[in-house]
């Protein structure tokens, strides 16, 4: 049986590592609150962005752009898991990873080649681990990504995609759903979807009563731009997302390490509390023994 | 109707950023940077969709001037309701101008590298970051 002492010191490292996962926990889920306060400031511009795409679009026939071309033949495929820089978030690395690994093997039954491109230091890490060539990493700002890391991630994707270097861009990253749940999610970024320009259910009335537009420079030109800024903001609501199930889900797993740790240290305590009281015992036999010895 | 001298119509405006929204309310004239050129704006303006690139944004609301540095975006006004897509505004009394000299240092070498043939990065893209960057210490030095 362990001696009092033995106990008392597994007690004091577990209070330890109580301290940092309840430490980490509120830390988690201070991040969390920004993260979600940043989804709901995008979300306005990226609404506006789509109708004013939509609304570009109608003044275009044309639809010859090069970010919209969906391409028959499937002959390269890129594939871009969104994971994070740091662990101990549960499954939220592994889960994306997997996703990302199964989706590969998918490709290659198809018969097309796959190019890696990937964000955060656990899926490049992961990876290299597994001797996969990656054509690019981001790293370094999975944790409060900008603005200006989607542009740099969305320049890679269109200029592979452009130079038909792949003929498609998968994007694998966790849709932020509650705190509690996220779910995985594969996102064809590349080509942009043609449907996406195409309108819900508008009345001719309604768009006679927003009049003609005059557009500065050509219609064309202008969706030409769009596109790009379109793929930009598509990158970045799922970075922001990725970001926020990731504090979502550390702040799971530490909530739940606090709490395991917190019956292991009642548990301990019992165990302990057992150990002092039974060397009481025998302490008091001993004595008792001793006593009896010496009136003989 | 007695009109009163110098009641000014205004119109809706928006000027949205992904971070969120930098303006958002009623205004009485917008000066906008356009791709071929400034564009002012009164209320009842002509439907207009219209590239910008980086640039200063003036808007007038309550009289007075307020100035943002803002990157390329987009710029539609349609039933006095203006909204204002650009990736990002920053309101002159708030630049960093540490912050954007070294932008500016960072642009200019990444340039360099471009002309060299080193760096694969979208010229145009640099440029406007460029011009962002210098904007945001012109506008800040003005005030």
């Amino acid at each position: 049986m362990a001696t009092v002492q033995d106990i008392k010191r597994r007690l004091r490292s577990v209070r330890n590592t109580r301290k940092i996962t309840k430490a980490m926990e509120l830390v988690a889920a201070a991040k969390l609150r920004r993260a979600e306060a940043r989804i709901a400031a995008l979300r306005p511009y990226a609404e506006r962005m789509r109708e004013l795409m939509i609304g570009t679009a109608r003044a275009t026939p044309s639809r010859g752009f090069p970010l919209l071309e969906a391409r028959e033949d499937l002959r390269s495929v890129a594939i871009l898991p969104l994971t994070g820089d740091r662990g101990l978030a549960g499954a939220f690395n592994a889960q994306i990873v997997r996703r990302a690994l199964q989706l590969e093997r998918e490709v290659r039954a198809g018969g097309a080649d796959v190019r890696w491109v990937v964000a955060g230091k656990k899926g490049r890490s992961t990876l290299r681990f597994r001797r996969y060539a990656i054509e690019q990493a981001w790293v370094d700002f999975t944790d409060r990504p900008t603005y200006a890391d989607a542009v740099a991630i969305s320049h890679k994707l269109a200029e592979l995609f452009t130079g038909r270097e792949v003929d498609r861009v998968v994007m694998v990253y966790n849709h932020y759903v509650s705190p509690l749940t996220q779910t995985v999610s594969v996102e064809d970024v590349l080509p942009i979807p043609r449907t996406l320009l195409e309108e819900e259910e508008k009345s001719a009335y309604e768009i006679a009563l927003e009049g003609d537009f005059i557009y500065e420079p050509e219609p064309e030109e202008i969706l030409a731009r769009l596109l790009p800024t379109y793929l930009e903001t598509t990158v970045y609501r799922a970075l922001l997302e990725s970001a926020a199930s990731e504090h979502g889900a550390r702040m799971t797993a530490m909530r739940n390490a606090s709490k395991n740790a917190g019956e292991l240290i009642d548990s301990l305590t019992l165990d302990m509390n057992r150990a002092r009281q039974s060397e009481i015992t025998q302490e008091i036999l001993e004595v008792v023994a001793g006593a009896d010895a010496l009136t003989q | 109707m007695a009109t009163q001298e110098g009641a000014v119509r205004t119109f809706d405006l928006s000027l949205v950023t992904p971070e969120g929204a930098a303006f958002e309310g009623e205004a009485e004239m917008l000066i906008v940077p356009g791709a071929a050129g400034e564009i002012g704006i009164l209320a009842r303006h002509a439907p207009l969709v219209a590239m910008l690139k980086a640039g200063e944004i003036r808007v007038k609301a309550g009289g007075q001037w307020q100035a943002f540095a803002a990157g390329p975006g987009y710029f539609k006004v349609q039933q006095d309701r203006a909204l204002v897509l650009v990736d990002d505004a920053v309101r002159a009394e708030e630049i960093d101008v540490e912050e954007a000299r070294r932008e500016l240092a960072e642009a200019r070498a990444l340039l360099e590298r471009v002309d060299a043939g080193e760096a694969e990065i979208d010229r145009w893209q640099l440029e406007q970051r460029l011009r962002h960057a210098e904007n945001k210490l012109a506008v800040a030095g003005r005030d």
